[in-house]
């Protein structure tokens, strides 16, 4: 199998350290990204359909990070790219906001189980910010409860004490607990009588480096009931989960009733906006905040919204992915343990996490996955990976054959496995 | 801000610790401790410890105490960072009459690590002043990171967040290395590299290493450019990385 070279990007990113900090910033970024060793992967695409994009060099990737989740049905969507085209041709950015986006609230609210209404923003930060500003202005409280690893976005109140531009006062609210464990939200919650407004927490916990955890069984009916007898707001970052596990929401597939549910990445297949829904309970409180931005209302997304969702729901878009979910990984499984690798999978099929577990520090593991991003498909070797509707049994297969070779490469070079 | 007894910490662990390379790089300076035999004490109330010693043309850093010629006390942190300075003297408990080594080979060895440690753009342009500026920057850097992460309020919460482990820093092009031990939030710096490390941090070469560590050029930009590699359990070198900017607010 030929491996990609990669003269382009590289020509194309020193020109970018020149007019960009970093070249490429954020978690598309070869630091951030964490690209292992750099030199394996493309830093820019030029074009992109289905299940593939295609670098500057021309080479080919089978992409399993979907742009880090938007990609849900494929590339350039024709069902999508159309109602765009056609919402273009009416208006986009308007002073009164367009009758789609009623529209669009109408099919959000009859498609996620919990929500009473629909609220639109840009990104998943902007809908989980406002989801606890909505939790402080409906319990007159201020502390938020949120699982260690967790990842809701890059506000200050996000990130932590000892980050670069974080202040006390950015974080000082925020209390921690771990994933699963319940009792230790039990007793923050009566150590802090009337002090908690709101717990906030991803379906299943999806860290970046670690392995996935499903919620133990009743894990989240014991929180729900602890948040309804003490008043909390119960907010669920479902901006990365969101309709890759159920179109009524990741709530509804571990069998709770979240208050506040967060929404963004596999939304409008790549078109940008999130989307708050929540129960009427908190809709005053939702009207009392000021939140707002530039484009926040614009038509485009929405459009593409509506022919997302309805595809999905055609399609049956969650079972599709975790069906294809399982048989690759089902399959790259096997591959590994014929070399003598344990690729350990966890989380849900449709976005799970992989790594191999022959070491403690991931490096055989990073290895392997840059062997596979030379080939053709495209991993993260630290973050959850994506599938989406367009990925066929084709790609499937090649996918496989690349893992077999870059497994062997791997193997060549540590003989002691 | 910093706080004085992270800053002792760093001047005696960090700072003086580097009498030990300097020794070894500069021929002036192991030629002036060629026949000295001399065990100088450093005790400084309610904040490090430890001794320099200087034994058959070589300098070692320890902090397990042991016999000694000469005592230094210091009446506090703020006092031994003040001696630092040169704005404060040490009490000598014990070695009056080894005074003689303290006012001549001991100020030539620090009054040269200083020279070292400072330096200007025409010094940079001389190949091996560039190259020990650079090694005794990068041990002063990790070994004052430890400090950092063990004392400083912010630099715990960031050392409490590397996985346990140890984590090799070098630079290619000269032996320099060195390993980070971390344990339950603490933090131990040792010279040389491990084979048992989790993660990994390789400087391309001393350029890169000097501009870097003088903040002439971005971290994130250098792993992109591969002169910066990093490897193995990311949060390990996120967490230390995070430590190493704090680093140089002590050490201005």
């Amino acid at each position: 199998m030929q491996t990609y070279t990669y003269n382009e990007n590289q020509k194309l990113f020193k020109k970018a350290l020149n007019l960009i900090p970093t070249g490429v910033y954020g978690h598309l970024g070869p630091a951030e990204g964490c690209f292992i060793p750099v030199q394996s992967y493309p830093f820019f695409s030029s074009r992109a359909k289905g299940a593939y994009f295609w670098d500057v060099d021309g080479n080919r990737f089978i992409d399993y990070m979907c742009a880090y989740g938007p990609n849900v049905l494929g590339y350039n969507d024709e069902d999508v790219d159309m109602a765009v085209a056609e919402q273009m041709k009416l208006g986009n950015c308007t002073t009164a906001p367009s009758s789609i986006m009623v529209d669009f609230a109408e099919l959000l609210v009859d498609t996620v189980e919990m929500a009473d209404w629909a609220f639109f923003a840009k990104n998943g930060g902007d809908v989980t910010s406002f989801a606890l500003m909505i939790a402080k202005a409906a319990t007159g409280r201020k502390k938020t409860i949120l699982v260690n690893g967790g990842y809701h976005g890059v506000a200050p109140w996000t990130q932590k004490l000892g980050y670069p531009g974080i202040c006390k006062e950015d974080v000082v609210n925020n209390i921690y607990v771990d994933w699963n464990n319940y009792e230790q939200v039990e007793k923050i919650v009566k150590e802090n009588p009337n002090d908690i407004a709101c717990f906030m927490a991803t379906p299943y916990h999806h860290p970046v480096f670690t392995d996935n955890e499903l919620p133990e069984k009743d894990y989240w009916q014991k929180i729900r009931k602890l948040c309804t007898d003490y008043g909390i707001v119960l907010a669920i970052d479902d901006v990365r989960c969101g309709f890759r596990l159920d179109m009524k929401g990741s709530d509804h597939y571990f069998g709770f009733k979240a208050d506040l549910m967060c929404f963004c990445k596999a939304l409008g297949n790549g078109y940008n906006f999130s989307a708050l829904c929540g129960t009427d309970a908190l809709k005053d409180a939702v009207s009392s905040v000021m939140y707002t931005g530039s484009y926040w209302l614009s038509a485009v997304p929405f459009a593409a919204g509506i022919a997302c969702i309805k595809k999905l729901k055609k399609l049956d878009g969650p079972k599709l992915m975790q069906d294809k979910g399982k048989k690759l990984t089902d399959g790259l499984v096997e591959i590994g343990k014929s070399y003598g690798f344990n690729l350990k999978v966890t989380g849900v099929p449709s976005m799970w996490y992989m790594r191999i577990t022959n070491d403690d520090s991931l490096t055989l593991h990073q290895e392997w996955v840059s062997e596979c991003v030379r080939r053709g498909a495209f991993f993260a070797n630290h973050h959850n990976l994506f599938i989406n509707c367009a990925l066929s049994d084709e790609d499937i297969k090649l996918t496989h054959e690349i893992a077999d070779e870059s497994f062997k490469v791997v193997k060549n070079n540590h003989k002691e496995i | 801000m910093t706080q004085e007894l992270t800053k002792a910490n760093i001047n005696l662990y960090a700072v003086l610790r580097n009498l030990e390379d300097l020794c070894e790089l500069d021929k002036d300076m192991k030629t002036l401790i060629k026949d000295i035999s001399m065990r100088i004490k450093f005790v400084v109330k309610n904040g490090p410890k430890g001794y320099l010693s200087f034994e058959d043309g070589t300098c070692t850093f320890s902090k397990i105490l042991d016999k000694c010629n000469i005592i230094l006390y210091f009446k506090s942190p703020h006092h031994f960072n003040q001696m630092i300075d040169g704005k404060a003297n040490p009490i000598p408990l014990k070695g009056l009459t080894k005074i003689s080594f303290l006012k001549n080979e001991f100020i030539t060895l620090t009054d040269k690590l200083s020279y070292y440690l400072k330096p200007t753009p025409s010094l940079l342009e001389n190949e091996t002043y560039l190259k020990n500026n650079t090694i005794l920057t990068a041990y002063t850097a990790f070994f004052a990171l430890a400090q950092v992460g063990n004392t400083d309020p912010i630099g715990k919460l960031s050392a409490k967040r590397i996985p346990d482990g140890i984590i090799n820093v070098s630079i290619t092009e000269s032996n320099t290395g060195i390993h980070l031990i971390a344990k339950n939030g603490h933090l131990k710096a040792k010279k040389g590299l491990s084979s048992n490390n989790r993660a990994s941090m390789t400087f391309s070469d001393i350029i890169t290493t000097n501009k870097i560590l003088t903040g002439q050029i971005d971290t994130y930009s250098c792993i992109a450019t591969q002169k910066l590699q990093m490897k193995g359990y990311i949060p390990m070198l996120d967490n230390m990385n995070k430590l190493l900017g704090l680093v140089s607010s002590y050490l201005q």
